[in-house]
């Protein structure tokens, strides 16, 4: 079994994050970065199913020399190696899923897992746009089960589970209104939702193996995809500050000022 | 209640800052034994354990602080978190991380291992302290042991399969491991059956792996009095036997209750009550407490750590608590119908902030630089480099031990301060750390101990060649220090109190040379201050230069630079100037606590 899983590089949302006085880009300097905690928790999902049906995790990640960081660390996280796309500048989701595209057709993974969103932009499209393009099924929010009592919960029945001839995905989905369980024909396309799984942390053995995994360089052209974004950024601003609240004396009052003035209820 | 999840432990800024920019710890991957490194691995590394520290080990800090370990039908019973949290330590690869890769190691350098493992004492000690005392443990068989000892019990120790101990102390034998009593007869087959009695040996029993294998000094029959006559011994709880492990007649005698590191029992074991306990001597027969003594530097860097560690968790909550907590006003604000204002707008108040921080991490400068000599006296490229390295480490060690256990106690008690009474409560976590931080100024050489070893053998080793290295490293960072722009005066001022401190060793070694050991010692507690104070100036002056250069480079992070400024200040300004008062009461003859009588009191 093979999975393609992607490891987008983020800002680190400890670190403060600052909008460039002229809104074309948040300030870079002195920021800490790290793999998306949504992809880093489709890794650890991948590692899990290739721990019981056999085969690799193979990771993926888009930008300049800087993302081997975050493919390091997937791959110190336990994935066999990693492909890395060569690519400075803008590019926009739809760029994202055209280039993920064509590293899947040419891997041919059975299962490709990818976060619902980036921390950082908070998108949510690739995974959807992705499994379009390749013209496969797809599970999104793959979440656990919540409920302890649940008999699924019980038997520690995982949120991924390969169906009995690894031709197909059993996938539990977080929705608005509680859970949904899918299956897809594989190859298909999963998105991870935070409670999925608990990440692994990377072992010192493990990061010094890591050292020797190869990472395949390519590039949009190699791979012959435009990358030319369809989406143009306009102009970065910071949400105004939050007001400080006051303090009202009663309850009807609150009411009132909801119903009122804040127009909510 | 439990620390909030904010809690840092250690800044982040700050320990990347003291590996590469106040040190240049990349330039360690120079050095053939840690080729293989980079500072990928050191960030993969260190992200780890921080975020292991974090999100595992934090949480439960409190519950193993309130539910001791039982003992019950002659068994000691660990919190059962312990069963969870051991695996997922082993597994981050800490046992050996430092060990060559013959070994089954990493050859990470101990100057990471350092700053790594500092996470992981202030998120729980006493968990981490079950690593910490296996890795000791395994280490010496490794060092000394017998491939018989290797494969049966280093390689199940490293791999996470039993845990090891220390066992030195007993009742009548603390900072006088002379006075060892445990014996070993030889049985004829090599081995030897050992009799005797241990006491707060930490980790002697727990019920989550299957055995536990006490690195035990004991006195082979026959052998001399004295440290001369001891050997090392590995003693398990359970001996291997035909294939199978058969209880080795170590029994618990007892658990001391202690008033902190809760989690970790410390306790008094038996041995061979029922004649029937095997020990496997470890390296050379007479050779015990040299054996000990050649692992003694990391067991005390590590005990500076944990002291660095427990000052600087405590020392985040009272941050986070000083800008949280609204009370009073301005001492020149009139109106009290204004609403109060967070404490660490009160000057008094960010003067104890100020004082921890000056002692955390001045402290965590200081064991990272003795880290750092250790790695060089291991691996360094010349004889010369690592003999020199070694010298150093050696000076530094007992400084290194002692300051964090000292100031570091002072710093946990400031932490308490700045959360008012509720600090004096237990529903708010810097109690408990105040409580864990005494131990360090007691295990692993008591600080009268200590200052009695820098002053009697430290500074005096190699006819004073230790000394003058000290004075080249210090000589080197004034220098840098003017380069980057800092303030003269300071750089300065260190020169001064070493050139004080330099004169006051030569005469009290003069002293002691000419047969007046009394005189010599007698301030050796002043001694150990005043070099305390001398070394952490050291580190200010140079955190002062790298934030100088942080800021000439310009860009982001100014803030962090100018608290270093000011930390630096602090401690240059109010502290160096005591080496002055302290030099003064070494030289005169002031003797009252030597002259005072027993019966006087
Ligand atoms: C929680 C805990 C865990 C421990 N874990 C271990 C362990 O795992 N393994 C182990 O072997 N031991 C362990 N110890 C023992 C520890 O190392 C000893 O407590 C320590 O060495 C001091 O010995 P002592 O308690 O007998 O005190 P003493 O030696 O009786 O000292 C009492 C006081 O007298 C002073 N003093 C003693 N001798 C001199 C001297 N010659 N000159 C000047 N002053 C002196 C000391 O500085 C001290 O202040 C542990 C202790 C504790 C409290
Ligand atoms: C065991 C115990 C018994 C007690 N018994 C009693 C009792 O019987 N009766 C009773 O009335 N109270 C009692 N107290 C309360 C005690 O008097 C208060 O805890 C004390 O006054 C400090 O107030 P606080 O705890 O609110 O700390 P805070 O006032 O919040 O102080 C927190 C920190 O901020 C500093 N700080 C606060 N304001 C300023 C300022 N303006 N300038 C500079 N620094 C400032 C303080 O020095 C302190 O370090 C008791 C407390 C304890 C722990």
């Amino acid at each position: 079994m093979k999975i393609l899983v992607t490891a987008k590089r983020v800002e680190d949302p400890e670190s403060k994050i600052k909008v460039k006085p002229d809104g074309s880009g948040i300030v870079q300097e002195g920021l800490k970065y790290k793999i998306n905690p949504f992809d880093e928790i489709g890794v650890e999902e991948g590692l899990r199913l290739v721990a019981k049906h056999g085969g690799e995790v193979v990771v993926v990640s888009i930008g300049g020399k800087e993302v081997q960081e975050q493919l390091r660390h997937a791959l110190a996280m336990g994935a066999t190696r990693a492909v890395w796309v060569n690519h400075t500048g803008p590019l926009d989701q739809m760029g994202v899923a055209g280039l993920l595209q064509k590293v899947a057709e040419k891997e041919k993974p059975d299962l490709v897992i990818l976060g619902k969103q980036a921390i950082d932009d908070d998108q949510n499209q690739v995974g959807q746009y992705l499994a379009e393009f390749l013209g496969w099924g797809q599970a999104t929010f793959a979440s656990k089960v919540e409920s302890l009592e649940s008999e699924q919960e019980k038997n520690k029945v995982p949120a991924l589970q390969m169906g009995a001839d690894n031709k197909s995905v059993r996938v539990v989905r977080e929705v608005d209104n509680g859970l949904a369980t899918l299956e897809c024909a594989l190859p298909a396309v999963v998105t991870t939702d935070l409670r999925l799984n608990l990440p692994r942390y990377a072992s010192l053995p493990g990061i010094m193996k890591a050292k020797s995994k190869p990472i395949e360089e390519l590039t949009p052209a190699k791979l012959s995809v435009d990358v030319t974004p369809k989406v143009q950024v306009l102009k970065m601003a910071s949400p105004p500050p939050r007001k400080a609240g006051i303090k009202v004396p009663d309850v009807a009052t609150l009411v009132d000022k909801l119903r009122n003035e804040a127009k909510v209820v | 209640m439990t620390a909030p999840a904010s809690n840092p432990l250690l800044s982040d800024r700050d320990v990347d800052f003291q590996l590469y920019e106040v040190l240049d710890t990349e330039s360690l991957c120079q050095l053939p034994a840690f080729a293989d490194h980079s500072r990928e691995t050191f960030t993969l590394f260190l992200d780890s354990t921080r975020r292991f520290a974090r999100d595992v080990l934090l949480p439960t800090y409190r519950l193993m602080d309130t539910e001791p370990p039982s003992f019950r039908d002659g068994r000691i019973h660990v919190h059962p978190l312990m069963r969870k949290l051991y695996p997922q330590l082993v597994e981050l690869g800490l046992l050996s991380a430092t060990h060559p890769v013959e070994a089954g190691g990493q050859q990470l350098p101990i100057t990471v291992y350092s700053l790594a493992s500092a996470y992981l004492m202030a998120a729980n000690l006493s968990a981490y302290g079950f690593i910490g005392l296996t890795t000791g443990a395994a280490h010496l068989i490794q060092a000394f042991g017998s491939p018989w000892l290797k494969d049966e019990f280093m390689s199940r120790m490293y791999r996470g399969e039993w845990t090891g101990t220390m066992a030195l102390t007993e009742p009548q034998a603390g900072s006088s491991l002379a006075d060892v009593k445990t014996r070993a007869t030889p049985v004829g087959d090599g081995t030897y059956r050992i009799t005797g009695s241990k006491i707060f040996i930490s980790g002697g029993d727990q019920d989550f792996t299957e055995n536990v294998v006490h690195l035990t000094l004991a006195r082979i029959d026959g052998a001399p009095a004295g440290t001369r006559g001891l050997s090392l011994f590995a003693v398990p709880s359970r001996r291997p036997e035909d294939g199978r492990l058969v209880d080795n007649d170590v029994r618990v005698a007892g658990a001391i209750h202690k008033i902190g590191w809760k989690g970790l029992p410390s306790l008094a074991l038996n041995y061979g009550e029922g004649g029937d306990c095997r020990g496997w001597l470890v390296g050379e027969a007479g050779k015990g407490l040299a054996h000990m003594f050649q692992m003694m530097n990391e067991a005390r860097i590590m005990v500076g750590l944990n002291g660095v560690a427990t000052a600087s968790v405590a020392y985040q909550e009272a941050l986070a608590y000083a800008q949280n907590r609204p009370q009073g006003r301005p001492a020149w604000e009139k109106d009290a119908a204004r609403p109060q204002r967070p404490i660490i707008e009160h000057a008094d108040v960010r003067r104890m902030l100020l004082r921890q921080k000056a002692i955390v991490e001045g402290g965590l400068s200081l064991l990272a630089v003795a880290s750092w000599h250790a790695d060089v006296a291991a691996h360094g490229k010349t004889e010369e480099e690592r003999r020199r390295a070694g010298l150093l480490l050696d000076l530094l060690t007992p400084l290194a031990k002692t300051f964090p256990a000292e100031k570091g106690f002072e710093a946990n008690a400031l932490a308490v301060q700045v959360h008012g009474g509720y600090g004096y409560s237990s529903e708010y976590l810097p109690e408990a750390y105040l409580r864990d931080q005494k131990l360090n100024s007691i295990h692993e050489g008591t600080t009268g101990i200590q200052g009695l070893d820098l002053l009697g053998r430290k500074v005096m080793a190699a006819g004073g060649e230790a000394m003058k290295a000290f004075t080249e490293e210090v000589g080197a960072t004034v220098e840098r220090a003017r380069k980057a722009g800092v303030e003269p005066a300071w750089g300065e001022a260190l020169n001064r109190a070493l050139q004080e401190v330099v004169e006051l060793t030569m005469e009290l070694g003069a002293a002691g040379m000419a047969g007046e050991v009394e005189r010599m010692l007698r301030h050796s507690a002043d001694y150990m201050e005043l070099f305390s104070v001398l070394a952490v100036s050291w580190r200010w002056l140079v955190q002062a230069a790298a934030a100088r250069e942080g800021l000439a480079r310009g860009g982001e992070g100014r803030d962090f630079y100018e608290g270093k400024l000011a930390a630096a200040q602090y401690w240059l300004n109010t502290e160096l100037p005591r080496v002055t008062h302290l030099v003064a009461l070494c030289r005169s003859g002031e003797d009252s606590y030597t002259r005072m009588r027993p019966e006087w009191f």
